[in-house]
C-alpha cells in the first residue's frame, strides 16, 4: 500500500510511543511500595548457623556454577571471602569473644534483595529489576556491561565477569524459578540448622522481633535489613554487633533511589523552563537589534578602514 | 546530608547564609577589580596632558582636535585660523626628527596633499596636510629645535597656522572625539600586527613603545614603514 | 562516453583538491612525515593492538578494574573529562546565538567542532569500556531504565551528538558544495543551539548526579547533593578554558588558514573569555564552600584527603580565578592563556577526584590504572586530535569558505 510521508511519520510516531508504553508496562511491573510487607523474604539467624556451607553447595548446584571453594576445610574461615562472578553466596566465619567463649559466628552473604534496590534504580536498561515476587532479578538480554549497578549497590553485590570477552553481571537471584514453582530457595531448602527461614517479610520481622524479645541476652536488639537503605529482603539477627560481622553500619535508612530522585525530578522542569527563557532572550535581543538598526542611520558610527 | 538534630541544622544553615552573603558582598569589589584598568596602563605623560586628552592605549588623542588619516592634526582657533601639526603617533613612529621642512607663509595647502616634510637620518618622509588653505604662520621654534615635535606634538610642537576658507567641508573629512579614538585603536592594532608575528609580545609587557618604533620594526627601511602610515 | 570521462576527472580533481589538499598522492604522503605525525603513528601502533586485545580477551586482561573498583581511567578521563572539556561547543554557541555576542563568531565553528569530536570520542571511549559495547544503542531503542541517571546521560549524549553534528553541518556542506541542503540546515541552527544548551545543562549535571548513588564510596568532602550543580558550573569553566586554549593553538598551528582580521580579534576575544571564566570561577568557589558547610565536615579538611581537596579548591579554582582577573586587567593575553591551561588541568583533576581518587577512598584495594589503560586513553585522545586536524585542514572551520563569505 502506498503511504504518504506524513502518513508514514504518523504511523511511526504512534508505533514508537506505543512501543515505549507497551514495553514499559510489560517489562517493569510497578515495584512494591516502601516497606511492602507481603513480599517474600529470608530471615538469617546467625546464632543458628553452624558454618556447614551446605547452602553454598546447593546454590552452585541450582545455578550450575562451579563447586564452592575448598569444601569442608575449617581454615577457610581464616580469611574473608566475597561473592564473585561464579559464586553467588559465601559464608564467612568471625571469631569473637562472646558470651559463649570464642565460638565463631557464621554469616551468609549474598544479594540483599532490597525493597528499593539501588541497582535496579541505577540500571539504564532495566537489566536489574525488582519483581513483585520479591527477588531482584537480572535480565542478561538487556545488560550492556556499564557496571553502574556495581557503583550504586551499597553492599557491593553485583559481580562482573572481567575474565570474559562477553561479560555479564552475576548475583544471587533468590531462586526465582524455584519460587515460581512453589519451592524454597535452594539455600533455605538444605539448611540443616534452621538458620535460614523463608517467608513473608512482615511475618519474618514478627518472628525476629519475638525471638529477640524472648531471648534478650542472646541477640543484639536490632534486625539488620529492617530499615537499612529503606529495608532489605534478607534480614539478619545476631548475637554479635553487626559491625563486627562485616556489615556496614553507615548505610542509613534512606532508600538509594531517593538519592537521585530530586535531580531526576528537576530534569523535566529544566527541559521546560530553558526553551522559553532562551528563546525569549534571543527574541528580545533580536528586537533590540532591529530597533537599533532602524535608528542607526543618523549616527554615522562607521570607523574608517584605511 | 540533612543533620539529624536541630542544633546542627541551625549552625549549618547559619554558615550557609553567611557564605551566601559573603559572596554577594565580595562580588562587587571583585567585579570592579576585574574591570579596572591596571596602573601600568595609566600612562604618565608630560605636562602636555593638560589638554585633557584621554590616553588611548599608547598614544595621546586629545579632544577638540581633528585628525587626518595621514596622522596630521588640525585645531580650530579664533578668526577661522587653524593650527596644524603632526600627532603623537607619528612623532613616536619616526622618533627623533633632525629637521622639518615646512612650507613658506603664503603657500597653498590642499587637504590630503603633501603638507610638509620630515627629515631624520638622511631619510625624508612627507606628511599630508589635514586642511585646504593658505599658510599664514610657521612655527619658527620648531624649525630651530625640531625636538619640540617629539616633546609636545599638540602644544609647542605645532607646525603651521592656516587660514582655511572651506573649513566646514574639510572637517567633515577629519576624525575627532570617539571616532578618532577608535581610529587610533585600529592603528594600534595594525602596528601591533606588524610588530611581532607572535602576537603581542611587546604589548604584553605593558610598556610604552619606544621612540622611533619604525626603526624598531625595520631599521633599514623604517621610512617605508612610516610612509604606509602617513599615506605618502 | 565523454560524460563518464568528465565525471571521473571531476571526481578525481575533487579528491585531489579537497581530500589531498591539492597535492598529488605522492606529494601528500611526503607531507605526512612530521615529528608530530611520527609520534602519533607510534601511539597508534601500540594503542590499536591494545584495544584489539581488550576486545578479544575482555576487560580483566587489560585493566586494573576489580569488583570493588568497577570504574577506572576510561570512565574518569575519557568519559567524564571528555564531556566536560567538550563543553566549549554549547558555551560558545549560546554566547553567539542566544546572548547575541556576535564578536565571538570567529571562535564558534572550531568550538562546535571540538564539542562534536569531544563527544564523539567520549562515545569511542565508552565503546572500549562497556562490557558489551555492541549493545550501546539499547537505552535508546530497546529497554528503558527511566529511573536511572545513566539513562538520562545516554539519551542526552545521543541527542547532543546529533545536535552538534547538525550545528557543524553547514561547514561540511560548504566543503561539499551542497548549497540547497546547507540552506535548509542553517535554518535549524537556532533550534539546534537552544536544544544543545538545554541538553548540555542536563547532561553535564547528570554526569555528576551519577555519583549521588555512591554516598558511602565517595569521600564526604566531595560527596554532596550539589554535585550536579558543580559539574554543570565547572563545565562552563572547562568550556571557556578549552576555547581559549584551542583558539590559541589553532591560530598558531593553522596560521596560514586564518583570515587576517581574525588574528587581531582573537586577543580581545580571549580577554573577554578570560573575564567570564574569572567570574564563573569566583562563583564556583563560593558554591563549593556552601557545599562544605552543608555537609558539615569542616574537620575533614585537616586530613590528607582534606589537604588534597584544598589543593583542588585553592590551586585550581581560586588561583585561576585571580590569575584570569589579573590577566584581564593588565590585558595580558599570554597570562590568560596560561591560566586557561591551569583551569583545564583543574577540571581534569576534579573529574578524576570524583571518579577515581576520592572514590573508594577508604578501601584497602585502591585502584591504579594499568599501563594498557593509559595507552588506550592516549590512543583515543590522539585519534581525536588527528580527526580534528584532518577536518580543520579541509573544511571551512577556521576560515570562511570563499563562496560563502559573509553569509552568516
Amino acid at each position: 500500500m502506498t503511504v504518504s510521508r506524513r502518513g508514514f511519520l504518523k504511523i511511526a510516531g504512534a508505533a514508537g510511543t506505543a512501543g515505549l508504553v507497551g514495553r514499559s508496562k510489560e517489562a517493569r511491573a510497578a515495584p512494591p511500595r516502601r516497606g511492602s510487607d507481603e513480599t517474600p523474604a529470608m530471615l538469617v539467624d546467625t546464632t543458628k548457623c553452624v558454618g556447614c556451607r551446605a547452602c553454598e553447595a546447593a546454590c552452585s548446584e541450582a545455578n550450575r556454577l562451579p563447586d564452592p571453594a575448598r569444601a569442608g576445610e575449617e581454615s577457610l574461615f581464616a580469611g574473608k571471602r566475597t561473592t564473585d562472578s561464579r559464586t553467588y553466596t559465601v559464608v564467612n566465619g568471625y571469631l569473637s569473644s562472646g558470651k559463649d567463649g570464642t565460638r565463631p559466628t557464621f554469616v551468609k552473604t549474598q544479594c540483599m534483595h532490597c525493597t528499593q534496590p539501588a541497582c535496579a534504580s541505577a540500571c539504564l536498561v532495566g537489566a536489574l529489576e525488582k519483581t513483585p515476587e520479591g527477588p531482584v532479578v537480572y535480565h542478561a538480554d538487556r545488560c550492556m556491561g556499564c557496571r553502574y549497578c556495581m557503583v550504586a549497590c551499597p553492599f557491593g553485590v553485583p559481580k562482573f565477569e572481567y575474565e570474559k570477552a562477553v561479560p555479564y553481571i552475576q548475583k544471587c537471584s533468590f531462586c526465582i524459578e524455584r519460587l515460581d514453582q512453589g519451592k524454597l530457595p535452594a539455600c533455605a531448602q538444605v539448611c540443616p540448622s534452621g538458620a535460614l527461614q523463608f517467608g513473608k517479610r512482615k511475618e519474618l520481622l514478627e518472628i525476629a522481633k519475638s525471638r529477640i524479645y524472648q531471648n534478650p541476652d542472646r541477640y543484639v536488639h536490632h534486625i539488620y535489613g529492617e530499615h537499612e537503605v529503606g529495608g532489605t529482603g534478607w534480614l539478619y539477627i545476631s548475637q554479635i554487633p553487626f559491625e563486627q560481622l562485616g556489615f556496614r553500619a553507615d548505610l542509613g535508612t534512606r532508600p538509594y533511589p531517593e538519592f537521585t530522585w530530586p535531580f531526576l525530578s528537576a530534569v523535566p522542569f529544566v527541559l521546560m523552563l530553558w526553551p522559553p527563557f532562551l528563546v525569549g532572550l534571543y527574541a528580545f535581543r533580536k528586537g533590540k537589534e532591529e530597533t537599533a538598526q532602524g535608528t542607526a542611520g543618523g549616527e554615522g558610527v562607521e570607523t574608517r578602514h584605511e | 546530608m540533612i543533620p539529624n538534630d536541630l542544633l546542627a541544622m541551625q549552625s549549618t544553615k547559619a554558615m550557609e547564609y553567611l557564605i551566601a552573603v559573603a559572596f554577594l558582598l565580595l562580588f562587587i569589589p571583585f567585579w570592579r577589580f576585574v574591570n579596572a584598568k591596571a596602573v601600568a596602563e595609566r600612562v604618565v605623560v608630560s605636562e602636555v596632558s593638560r589638554r585633557l586628552g584621554r590616553v588611548l592605549d599608547w598614544f595621546l588623542v586629545p579632544d577638540q582636535v581633528y585628525f587626518h588619516p595621514g596622522h596630521a592634526w588640525a585645531r580650530v582657533g579664533d578668526g577661522g585660523l587653524v593650527t596644524v601639526g603632526m600627532d603623537d603617533f607619528s612623532q613616536k613612529l619616526v622618533g627623533e626628527v633632525s629637521a622639518i621642512r615646512l612650507p613658506e607663509v603664503g603657500a597653498r595647502l590642499g587637504q590630503g596633499e603633501k603638507g610638509w616634510c620630515l627629515q631624520s637620518e638622511s631619510k625624508s618622509i612627507d606628511m599630508l596636510s589635514p586642511v585646504d588653505g593658505v599658510v599664514v604662520a610657521v612655527n619658527g621654534q620648531v624649525v630651530a629645535s625640531p625636538e619640540k615635535v617629539n616633546l609636545d606634538p599638540y602644544g609647542d610642537g605645532w607646525l603651521l597656522r592656516v587660514r582655511a576658507p572651506r573649513l566646514a567641508a574639510n572637517l567633515k573629512q577629519l576624525l575627532s572625539g570617539t571616532l578618532a579614538k577608535r581610529w587610533m585603536e585600529e592603528v594600534c592594532e595594525n602596528l601591533r600586527m606588524m610588530m611581532d608575528p607572535d602576537l603581542g609580545r611587546v604589548y604584553q609587557d605593558g610598556g610604552l613603545p619606544i621612540h622611533g618604533m619604525a626603526r624598531g620594526l625595520n631599521p633599514s627601511r623604517w621610512d617605508a614603514v612610516a610612509r604606509t602610515f602617513f599615506l605618502t | 562516453m565523454n560524460e563518464t570521462v568528465q565525471r571521473t576527472v571531476a571526481t578525481r580533481s575533487w579528491v585531489t583538491e579537497e581530500l589531498l589538499m591539492g597535492l598529488s598522492p605522492r606529494e601528500y604522503v611526503r607531507t605526512l612525515v612530521t615529528p608530530w605525525n611520527i609520534a602519533a603513528a607510534l601511539v597508534l601502533l601500540v594503542g590499536l593492538p591494545v584495544i584489539a586485545y581488550r576486545f578479544l580477551y575482555g576487560l580483566g586482561a587489560v585493566t586494573n578494574l576489580s569488583q570493588t573498583n568497577p570504574w577506572g581511567l576510561w570512565i574518569g578521563l575519557d568519559v567524564l573529562c571528555g564531556v566536560a572539556l567538550a563543553a566549549g561547543g554549547y558555551t560558545l554557541a549560546s554566547s553567539v546565538y542566544l546572548f547575541g555576542l556576535k564578536e565571538y563568531y570567529p571562535l564558534l565553528r572550531p568550538a562546535i567542532l571540538t564539542g562534536f569530536l569531544g563527544y564523539f570520542f567520549v562515545v569511542v571511549g565508552l565503546l572500549v569500556d562497556l562490557g558489551q559495547p555492541w549493545r550501546i544503542p539499547y537505552p535508546v531503542i530497546y529497554s528503558y531504565g527511566v529511573t536511572s541517571v545513566m539513562f538520562l546521560v545516554a539519551w542526552h549524549v545521543f541527542l547532543y551528538l546529533t545536535v552538534q553534528f547538525l550545528e557543524f553541518c553547514p561547514a561540511i556542506l560548504e566543503w561539499l558544495g551542497w548549497r540547497n541542503i546547507r540552506r535548509w540546515v542553517t535554518r535549524l541552527t537556532i533550534g539546534a543551539t537552544v536544544f544543545g544548551v538545554i541538553l548540555s545543562t542536563l547532561h553535564q549535571s547528570a554526569l555528576g548526579a551519577l555519583f549521588l548513588m555512591a554516598p558511602t564510596r565517595l569521600h564526604p568532602l566531595w560527596y554532596t547533593p550539589f554535585i550536579p550543580i558543580y559539574f554543570f558550573i565547572s563545565s562552563i569553566v572547562a568550556g571557556l578554558g578549552m576555547v581559549i586554549m584551542e583558539s590559541a593553538l589553532s591560530h598558531k598551528i593553522f596560521r596560514d588558514q586564518i583570515d587576517p582580521e581574525r588574528h587581531v580579534e582573537l586577543d580581545a576575544i580571549t580577554l573577554a573569555l578570560g573575564k567570564a571564566a574569572s567570574v564563573v570561577l569566583f562563583t564556583y568557589l563560593f558554591l563549593k564552600l556552601l557545599g562544605i558547610a552543608d555537609g558539615g565536615h569542616w574537620e575533614l579538611l585537616r586530613t590528607p584527603f582534606g589537604h588534597w581537596f584544598l589543593v583542588e579548591l585553592l590551586g585550581f579554582v581560586l588561583l585561576p580565578c585571580f590569575l584570569f582577573a589579573h590577566g584581564v586587567r593588565e590585558k595580558n593575553v599570554r597570562l590568560v592563556r596560561a591560566t586557561a591551561v591551569l583551569t583545564v588541568i583543574g577540571i581534569i583533576v576534579n573529574r578524576l577526584n570524583v571518579s577515581i581518587i576520592a572514590f573508594n577512598w577508604d578501601v584497602p584495594d585502591r585502584y591504579v590504572p594499568s599501563g594498557m589503560e593509559v595507552i588506550t586513553s592516549i590512543t583515543i585522545i590522539t585519534l581525536g586530535i588527528l580527526t580534528f586536524r584532518w577536518i580543520v585542514n579541509r573544511m571551512p572551520v577556521l576560515r570562511e569558505h570563499p563562496e560563502y563569505r559573509g553569509v552568516h
